[in-house]
C-alpha cells in the first residue's frame, strides 16, 4: 500500500511544527513568531500498520497567497494534492483560523482539524464547544495540546478514517447573492471536463472573483476562457453593484459571515479577564519604555555572553593546553607531534574553547525567539527601520543574522515584497553572526584587555550600521520603489520549555563540534600541510621555514592586496581559509603561530601580542575586515538559492569594495593620526 | 473615519477598506471586514505603526494602512 500522504496546514504559529515534531520524533525549529518554518519538511511515521508521509508546511492566512512562504504552503497543497489536510487551528484565535480552514473545504480536499493550544485558550477564559464546531463545519475536530502531545492519537484516527472515507464534506454555502454568480461560473467552468478536474470548479470559481492571479493565469488553459471570462465579468459586475464593494473583499466578508456566525454559536469569551500578555505589553512595548527596553536587553545579552562565558573559555583553553602539552611529552617530536600539537590542537582547539560563548548567544536568541518578544521587538522598531528603507518584518531575519547567517537570510521569505526580501537578504550578513564572535574575541581580548567588551560591541554596531546604511543606499539606488505594507500578528506571551530550551542547546552545540570535527579540522590539518611542506633542512630557524613552504609563497602572493589594510601574509591566509567558516579565522591563526612558534609553546594570544605586525589598529582593521567581507561559503550559497546567482555575485562584489575601502581608510587614518599603533 | 483618528483604548467597528487590491484584500483576509469589532491597543514612538485587536489577537499595522481601514466609533459602556 503506498504510504498516506498528509500535510499539516495552517496559519503562522498554530503550532504545526510543534505537532510535526511530535509525530515524526524530528527536531524542526519552532518559535513564538509568525513565519517559523519557509519550507516544507518531510517526516514519515506508522499508525495502526499505515504508512503515513506527514509534510509541515509553512504557514499562511490564506490560500490568496502573497509572500514567499506562503506561496510554498499554497503551492504544496494545490499541485502536490496531498491525500489529507490537518488544518492546525489555534484555538486562542479561532476566528482567523477557520478562515483558512473554510478555503481547504472550497478546495475539497478531504480535512480534519486539530483544535490546538487549546491549553492556553482555556487559561485565557475562552471555552469552545468543538463538537458543535465540527457538526457546523461537517470535519472532524480533534483537541490538541502540540507540546505535551494531547490528542495526537485521537487525531491520527480521525485522519485515517477521513483518507479512507472520501468524499470529504462539501463545502458550506455562501449567502445568495454570491452563491447566485459562483452557480453561472460554475457553470461554464465545467464546460472544460479535463479542466474541472484539475482544480475544483467551485473554489475556482471562487478565486476568480477574488481576482486572483494565480487562478487567472490557471484559466489561460481553458477550453471556452473567453466565455468563462464573460460571465466572470458580469457576476462581479453584479456582486459589486448590490454590494457595494470588491469583490474581493465580499468573497472574504461571505467566509468571515460564516465563521462569525459559528463562533457565536461555539465559543464563549470571559471578557472580564485582562490578559496576562497585555499586562505585560503594557510595560514592554510601552510607547516611551519600548525602545530603551530593546536596547537594554540587547546590552544585556551581550554582557551576559561575555561574563557568563568566559569562565568556561578560561577552563577549556587550559584543558586544550593540558592536551597540548601531553601530547608533546608522549609521541616523540616528528611530523606526527607536529600534525597532532600545531595542527589538530592548535587549530580545532583554538576554535573549540569558544564553545560557551557561541553557545550562550545562542540561547539567549532562541529565548527572545520562543517568548514572542521578537515580533514586539519589530513593532518597536519598525518606524526606525522604516526611514532606512527597510521593513518591520526584515527585523527577524537581522536578529536572526546574530547566530547565523544562514536560516536568518532563509527567514527572508517572510517579506512580502520582492525588493524587501532582496534587501533584507543583502544585509543580513552584515550582522555579526556567531561564528565571527571568535574573531573578535580573540583579537579584542589580546589587543584590547582592559576595554575588549566595548570594542566588540562597536563592530556589532558597525555591522548594524552598515546594514542600515546599505539598505538605504540600495533602496535608492538597486532597489528603487515602495516598502511594502507592515502588518502582523503579535503572538500571546509564551514561556519556553526546559525541554525546547535544553535540546537547543544541545543542537547547537554538536553543530559546532561537528563543524569543528568536519569543515574546521580539514581546514587546520590542510593548512598545517601546506605550512610543513615543503620542508626545510633541520635547522632552520620556524619562522624562516614556514617562508619557504607552500603557505608561505601563497601568502606573499596575496600580501600586497591586504598589505595596505596593515595586514601581513599571515593575515592574509587566514583571510582566504575564513570562507570556509569564519571560525577558521582563528583556527588558521592557530596553526600559523604553533607551528612558527617551534618548541616554546605560547598561547595564541601572546603569540599574537608579540608578533610586530599587529598592533591594536591592525586588530581593529582585521575585526573589521572580518566582520564586512563576504560571508563563508554556506552564506553564499543560501544567499544564491534566494536570489540567484546575479545578485549572489553582486553581493560578493560589493562587500569586497566596501570591506576593503573601509579598512584601508580605518588603517590610513588610524596610522597618520598614530591611534593604536 | 479610519482607524488613524482613534486615540489609543477606542473601540470601534469596520466599515471597509480602501486600499490597494493587494493590502485591502489582506487585511481582509486577516479579519478587517465590514462589522468587525476591534480596538486600538496602543501607538508605536510616533504614533507608527499600530497595535489593533481584533478577532481576539493582536496585529500591528503602519499607519498608511490604517488609514484606509474605514471604520465607526464605539463608545465603549
Ligand atoms: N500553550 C501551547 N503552546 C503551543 C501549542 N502548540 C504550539 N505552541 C507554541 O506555539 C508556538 C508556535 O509553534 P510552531 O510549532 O512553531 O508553530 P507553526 O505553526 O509551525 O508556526 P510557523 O512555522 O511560523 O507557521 C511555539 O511557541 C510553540 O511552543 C499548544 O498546544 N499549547
Ligand atoms: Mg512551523
Amino acid at each position: 500500500m503506498t504510504p498516506l500522504r498528509i500535510a499539516l496546514a495552517g496559519n503562522p504559529n498554530s503550532g504545526k511544527t510543534t505537532l510535526f515534531n511530535r509525530l515524526t520524533g524530528s527536531h524542526q525549529k519552532v518559535g513564538n513568531y509568525a513565519g517559523v518554518t519557509v519550507d516544507t519538511k518531510e517526516g514519515q511515521l506508522v499508525h495502526r500498520g499505515r504508512d503515513i508521509i506527514l509534510y509541515d508546511l509553512p504557514g499562511t492566512y490564506s490560500l490568496t497567497a502573497y509572500s514567499l512562504d506562503e506561496i510554498i504552503a499554497r503551492d504544496f497543497v494545490l499541485d502536490e494534492k496531498p491525500d489529507l489536510v490537518i488544518n492546525v487551528l489555534d484555538a486562542t484565535n479561532l476566528e482567523r483560523n477557520l478562515f483558512l480552514g473554510l478555503q481547504f473545504q472550497e478546495l475539497g480536499i478531504p480535512m480534519v482539524a486539530a483544535l490546538n493550544i487549546i491549553d492556553q485558550a482555556e487559561a485565557m477564559g475562552l471555552r469552545i464547544d468543538h463538537k458543535q464546531l465540527s457538526r457546523l463545519f461537517r470535519i472532524p475536530i480533534v483537541r490538541t495540546v502540540g507540546p505535551k502531545g494531547l490528542g495526537l492519537e485521537e487525531l491520527l484516527d480521525a485522519a485515517l478514517e477521513t483518507a479512507d472515507n472520501p468524499g470529504s464534506a462539501p463545502a458550506p454555502l455562501y449567502g445568495a447573492e454570491l452563491e447566485a454568480a459562483l452557480g453561472k461560473i460554475v457553470a461554464v467552468l465545467n464546460t472544460d471536463e479535463a479542466f474541472s478536474s484539475n482544480f475544483p470548479s467551485r473554489w475556482m470559481a471562487l478565486k476568480l472573483l477574488e481576482k486572483d492571479t494565480d487562478a487567472r493565469k490557471k484559466l489561460e488553459s481553458h477550453q471556452n476562457e473567453t466565455q468563462v471570462m464573460r460571465v466572470l465579468s458580469e457576476g462581479i459586475a453584479a456582486l459589486e453593484r448590490s454590494g457595494g464593494r470588491d469583490s474581493e473583499i465580499l468573497v472574504s466578508e461571505a467566509r468571515y459571515g460564516l465563521i462569525h456566525g459559528a463562533a457565536k454559536e461555539t465559543v464563549l469569551r470571559d471578557r472580564t479577564a485582562v490578559p496576562l500578555t497585555e499586562r505585560i505589553d503594557a510595560v514592554l512595548i510601552n510607547r516611551f519604555l519600548g525602545l530603551p527596553i530593546f536596547l537594554a536587553v540587547l546590552w544585556a545579552i551581550f554582557q551576559a555572553t561575555f561574563t557568563l562565558g568566559a569562565y568556561p573559555q578560561e577552563w577549556l583553553d587550559s584543558l586544550f593546553k593540558a592536551l597540548g602539552d601531553g601530547a608533546r611529552s608522549f609521541i616523540a617530536p616528528g611530523l606526527l607531534q607536529s600534525l597532532l600539537v600545531d595542527g589538530i590542537l592548535g587549530g580545532v582547539g583554538s576554535v573549540l574553547s569558544f564553545i560557551p560563548l557561541v553557545i550562550l548567544l545562542f540561547l539567549f536568541i532562541s529565548f527572545l525567539e520562543d517568548t514572542g518578544y521578537m515580533s514586539r521587538a519589530a513593532f518597536v522598531m519598525d518606524k526606525f527601520l522604516h526611514i532606512f528603507g527597510l521593513h518591520g518584518q526584515s527585523f527577524l531575519p537581522m536578529m536572526l543574522g546574530f547566530g547565523c547567517s544562514v536560516p536568518a537570510i532563509m527567514a527572508a521569505r517572510t517579506l512580502k515584497s520582492t525588493k524587501d526580501r532582496i534587501v533584507t537578504v543583502l544585509v543580513t550578513p552584515f550582522m555579526s553572526c556567531g561564528a565571527k564572535l571568535p574573531v573578535e574575541v580573540l583579537l579584542a581580548g589580546t589587543f584590547f584587555s582592559v576595554n575588549s567588551g566595548a570594542v566588540v560591541l562597536s563592530i556589532y554596531l558597525i555591522g548594524v550600521l552598515l546594514a542600515l546604511g546599505s539598505s538605504w543606499v540600495f533602496r535608492k539606488t538597486v532597489l528603487k520603489g515602495e516598502t511594502t505594507p507592515f502588518v502582523m500578528e503579535l503572538p500571546p506571551y509564551r514561556l519556553p520549555t526546559l525541554k525546547a530550551v535544553a535540546w537547543h542547546v544541545w543542537e547547537k552545540s554538536f553543530q559546532y563540534f561537528k563543524k569543528a570535527g568536519t569543515v574546521i579540522l580539514a581546514a587546520s590539518i590542510l593548512l598545517w600541510a601546506i605550512v610543513t611542506f615543503p620542508q626545510s633542512p633541520p635547522d632552520t630557524p620556524p619562522e624562516e621555514a614556514m617562508g619557504h613552504s607552500l603557505a608561505g609563497w601563497t601568502g606573499r602572493a596575496l600580501e600586497p592586496l591586504v598589505k595596505p589594510l596593515g595586514f601581513d601574509w599571515k593575515v592574509a591566509i587566514a583571510t582566504v581559509t575564513g570562507f570556509a567558516a569564519k571560525e577558521t579565522v582563528v583556527s588558521t591563526l592557530g596553526v600559523l603561530y604553533k607551528v612558527s612558534g617551534g618548541e616554546d609553546d605560547q598561547p595564541l594570544r601572546e603569540a599574537l601580542r608579540s608578533d610586530p605586525v599587529f598592533n591594536p589598529l591592525v586588530a581593529y582593521t582585521f575585526m573589521l575586515f572580518t566582520l564586512i567581507l563576504a560571508p563563508c561559503f554556506a552564506a553564499q550559497a543560501t544567499i544564491r538559492a534566494e536570489l540567484g546567482t546575479r545578485w549572489l555575485v553582486f553581493y560578493v562584489i560589493f562587500s569586497v569594495v566596501l570591506s576593503w575601502s573601509l579598512c584601508f581608510g580605518v588603517y590610513q587614518l588610524g596610522s597618520v593620526l598614530r591611534i593604536g599603533v | 473615519m479610519t482607524i488613524v483618528d482613534l486615540r489609543k483604548g477606542d473601540r470601534f467597528v469596520v466599515t471597509g477598506v480602501e486600499l490597494t487590491r493587494e493590502t485591502g484584500k489582506r487585511l481582509a483576509d486577516m479579519g478587517f471586514t465590514r462589522g468587525t469589532e476591534g480596538q486600538v491597543i496602543r501607538k508605536a514612538l510616533f504614533g507608527d505603526p499600530l497595535q489593533v485587536s481584533i478577532l481576539g489577537y493582536q496585529v500591528t499595522i503602519r499607519k498608511s494602512e490604517a488609514a484606509g481601514v474605514t471604520v465607526e466609533p464605539l463608545v465603549s459602556a
